[in-house]
């Protein structure tokens, strides 16, 4: 979505509403969480930073008030290092909320403090909303919310997000300062006497010469802002027509600053909140002797190295494992249950309304054969998938791994925090290549959706499970996953030579596993499988009825001839695999299913056996191409919108070419060699 | 002159802020083991005759003509257990108490002979640095944060990197000059190093991790 997008969902709710609240936090303290409980949306939640890269926007009604909520991204102040942190900066200061609720972590006060400060300072209508009360009792931390909110002059709520507790006192808490007009007495932060001294004569200066300060902001808030440093304040001061006196006084007292305290006045201010923090956290806060607990155990072995690489490993394996039984079982079932006790009546019905003829075998390509592909290679792997990914992301293991990690990513132009949108790509590529926005330079993010797009996604997975796994055998499954892994870091290292820069350095915060609660688990898997089912069916129905009217018009083989050479001679592919290729690129499991779908009509529906159509080693290569080349029309126009068509377009045609190059000479050296 | 009282105020307040801390009445108290309410009436002493400046909140700063007194009975600290482990063969681990109670009687002219006769020392017994007789005292060595050891504490005294908005960046997370920060993890093959500032933990690349000078610190 880009901003004009937001602008005018925004736009929208508040006119639908009759106020608005945003949510504002650090990341990982349950924004998202909060989000889905007022707005019963499923934003994507999971224990690890920076999963909300761009707004959400929903609304709540409660007793009858409509309010418009509006979900940032995380981050740890106003200053922005990256895109994601950039929108939630721009959003806070453009002000289309008329309460800003910071979620701050109660077992981590004090640091999560820091951005409560800078907003009181800049004088924002603040509530915070004290949250993970439940982690912060298992951790024995007590926080006195009351003589917080004493303290600060502002609101603040005690709140278990993930069970719902506090969240219907919070938005009593925002009417009632909306209805009210409740004009808070924020008590702002305390600075040395000097840094008090110096705001004051920068906001008298201020409030004299400049006559329109932007986004609204008052003298003292521009002052603030500005001995910060904060370059687009410190720019509007250069650059507008309030006569060089403001920002000569500002370079002045800068400077100044500079000279009194050895160190640059951004920092100082930093110093000085901390301290404030610090003196704060300690007054509400006890901080008792905690059991370490088994999940921050285990947490601390995934992080060490001697136990660390070996248990990533063991993970990989399971996951595949599990994917290969689980999977494979509920194929199984669900292809049973088509065959048995839908598809007949299917069939019944449409003959008895169509008669046996071409249009009748047409129709049967859609809503027989291509769905029962999609129930047999699709759906039980992509759900499988689903439920482990969401399981992960909520344990927050993610995060250990891009901890391990880091080195090797560093190798192939990026750093650790980069492995999770790669990871997540493995769902699939589409909010894989939009969680790249917590990239910071444009180097790192072209390298990361190249090599997303060459994660095999949950699609992908379901043709190398549900195919080579099943007909070719789980080595040909394993060998795939290994020339693709290969292939990735090829590539990586290609990109990260030939790309001029450097990769950034990483910096990113770590936070203990988490016991994933079953139902956040659950619901997550059913919004992604629901919208998986919503974009998929539609398009395998109307994919295996384009197909199936070529196949009964007898079309299909004028169109495989131009495609022979290389299908067939290059690759060694049946010449109307190349066409289910083709397909592919609409979907990826469409590739797969399409071929099933040919294989159903041609040798009837217990055949269900793609060796009646091809030998193991073009299932093998078909699943390696189809592994290989652009993942589908989606990712490719989210590419687009990220990376703009000249990129985007460069790496569709070489993941093509690619595809082609690593299939054909896999194919060529297993002819040689016949391993299979 | 100052008594023996402020001295060790002072003493205390140098140390603590040489680990990083802005003290409060409540460090000060603890680490002199007396009553917060002495140490605030103590402080408001120091104030007044300019050797601290006390605002509430922000804790304690020591002037710089507090600083130079503070350096001085360091050094004269320093220079009694030196006497105390080279002269009198006492253990060194022993000496840190009974050089407390001889530091305030040494005087410049017998401090200065003490330096001679010890041939010189740069450093006290446990390693730090002694202050010369003009109140200079040479900063620590410090090192790239990576080549810590897993579960080392250390200060941070400098960050290198250049660019203003990483250094606003990490300053918001606490990471900026005299914090303290403690080893959590190393990563395999040069990977990142895993840091804790108070509750919060942070993974440092190798990159940001070599810009970012410590201090070992351990406790005297």
């Amino acid at each position: 979505m880009n901003k004009n997008n937001y602008e005018s969902e925004i736009q929208k709710i508040r006119q639908e509403t009759s106020f608005t609240i945003a949510l504002v936090g650090n990341p990982n303290v349950g924004k998202s969480t909060v989000f889905n409980h007022l707005t019963g949306l499923g934003a994507v939640t999971a224990n690890y930073p920076g999963k909300t890269v761009a707004l959400n926007v929903g609304m709540a009604k409660y007793q009858n008030i409509y309010m418009g909520i509006i979900d940032l991204p995380g981050t740890y102040s106003l200053g922005s290092v990256s895109e994601d942190q950039f929108v939630a900066r721009q959003e806070i200061f453009e002000g289309h909320a008329n309460v800003v609720v910071v979620i701050v972590d109660a077992t981590n006060l004090e640091r999560n403090l820091y951005l409560v400060l800078q907003l009181i300072d800049l004088g924002f209508p603040v509530v915070v909303a004290c949250n993970l009360m439940d982690l912060a009792a298992k951790h024995n931390i007590c926080v006195n919310t009351d003589k917080l909110s004493e303290y600060l002059g502002v609101p603040v709520i005690p709140m278990t997000a993930t069970t719902g507790e506090g969240i219907e006192k919070l938005i009593e808490t925002c009417i009632n300062i909306f209805q009210h007009n409740v004009k808070m007495k924020a008590n702002l932060p305390v600075y040395g006497k000097d840094i008090m001294d110096h705001i004051n004569d920068l906001e008298g200066i201020i409030s004299q010469n400049v006559k329109q300060i932007p986004f609204g902001l008052s003298a003292r808030a521009l002052a603030i802002l500005v001995l910060e440093q904060d370059e687009e304040f410190l720019n509007y001061l250069t650059t507008s027509l309030h006569g060089p006196a403001v920002y000569d006084k500002a370079k002045a007292i800068l400077e100044e600053i500079e000279r009194t305290h050895g160190e640059k006045p951004a920092i100082r201010i930093s110093r000085e909140r901390h301290g404030y923090e610090g003196f704060l956290a300690d007054k509400v806060q006890q901080i008792g002797v905690c059991q370490v607990s088994l999940s921050t155990k285990l947490w601390r072995f995934s992080l060490e190295p001697v136990t660390g690489l070996p248990i990533l490993l063991a993970g990989i394996v399971a996951v595949f494992l599990i994917m290969y039984y689980c999977g494979g079982f509920l194929s199984a079932g669900f292809d049973t249950l088509w065959v048995r006790f839908i598809s007949p009546y299917i069939k019944f019905l449409i003959f008895a309304i169509f008669g046996h003829n071409t249009i009748a075998n047409t129709l049967l390509w859609g809503f027989d054969a291509g769905i029962q592909a999609a129930l047999s290679v699709g759906i039980p792997y992509i759900l499988i998938f689903y439920l482990m990914l969401a399981f992960l992301e909520d344990t927050g293991y993610l995060n250990s791994i891009a901890f391990l990690t880091d080195s090797l990513m560093h190798k192939i132009g990026l750093h650790g925090r980069s492995i999770i949108p790669i990871i997540a790509g493995a769902g699939c590529n589409v909010p894989a290549i939009l969680g790249t926005r917590v990239l910071t330079t444009r180097r790192e993010k072209i390298i990361a959706c190249t090599l997303i797009t060459l994660v095999p996604c949950s699609a992908r997975t379901a043709i190398i499970m549900g195919a080579v796994a099943f007909f070719a055998g789980w080595k040909w499954a394993v060998a795939i996953y290994l020339i693709d892994f290969l292939v990735g870091i090829l590539v990586g290292r290609a990109l990260a030579v030939f790309l001029p820069g450097q990769s950034s350095g990483l910096v990113m915060e770590m936070f203990p596993f988490r016991i994933p609660r079953l139902s956040t688990v659950l619901k997550k898997t059913w919004y992604r499988f629901k919208e998986f089912i919503i974009i998929a069916i539609p398009i395998i129905a109307i994919g295996s009825l384009l197909l199936g009217s070529l196949y009964e018009t007898k079309y299909l083989w004028y169109l495989t001839r131009p495609m022979s050479l290389i299908v067939e001679n290059w690759l060694g592919l049946p010449a109307v695999a190349g066409i289910c290729l083709l397909f592919g690129i609409l979907r990826k499991e469409l590739a797969l299913q399409l071929l099933l779908a040919l294989a159903i009509v041609q040798y009837g529906p217990n055949v269900q056996n793609l060796l009646n159509f091809m030998n193991k080693q073009q299932i093998f290569i078909f699943g390696l191409v189809t592994t290989l080349y652009i993942p589908c029309l989606a990712a490719i126009s989210v590419l687009i919108k990220e990376l703009g068509w000249k990129t985007a377009a460069f790496i569709t045609l070489f993941t093509i070419t690619l595809a082609v190059v690593v299939g054909g000479l896999a194919n060529q050296a297993l002819n040689i060699l016949h391993l299979i | 002159m100052a008594t023996k009282n402020q001295e060790d105020y002072l003493e205390t307040i140098f140390h603590l802020e040489s680990e990083g801390k802005t003290p409060t009445t409540q460090d000060i108290a603890q680490h002199l083991k007396i009553s917060p309410a002495s140490v605030s009436e103590n402080l408001k002493k120091l104030a007044k005759e300019e050797l601290v400046k006390h605002s509430p909140y922000k804790g304690v700063a020591l002037t710089l003509k507090g600083k130079n007194i503070a350096v001085d009975v360091v050094r004269r600290h320093r220079l009694a257990e030196r006497f105390l482990v080279d002269k009198l063969g006492l253990k060194w681990e022993k000496v840190h108490e009974e050089a407390h109670k001889i530091e305030h009687g040494i005087s410049k002219v017998v401090g200065n002979k003490l330096y001679e006769v010890l041939g010189k020392p740069k450093t006290c017994p446990h390693g730090n640095p002694l202050p010369d007789a003009k109140g200079h005292i040479k900063e620590e060595r410090s090192y790239p944060l990576n080549t810590l050891q897993k579960n080392d504490k250390a200060k941070i005294v400098k960050i290198t990197d250049e660019d203003p908005k990483l250094l606003c960046y990490l300053a918001t997370l606490g990471l900026m000059p005299k914090m303290k920060i403690r080893i959590e993890e190393k990563a395999p093959f040069d990977g990142p190093i895993m840091v804790r500032i108070g509750e919060a933990t942070y993974a440092l690349g190798k990159k940001i991790a070599e810009s970012i000078w410590v201090k070992k610190y351990e406790q005297e």
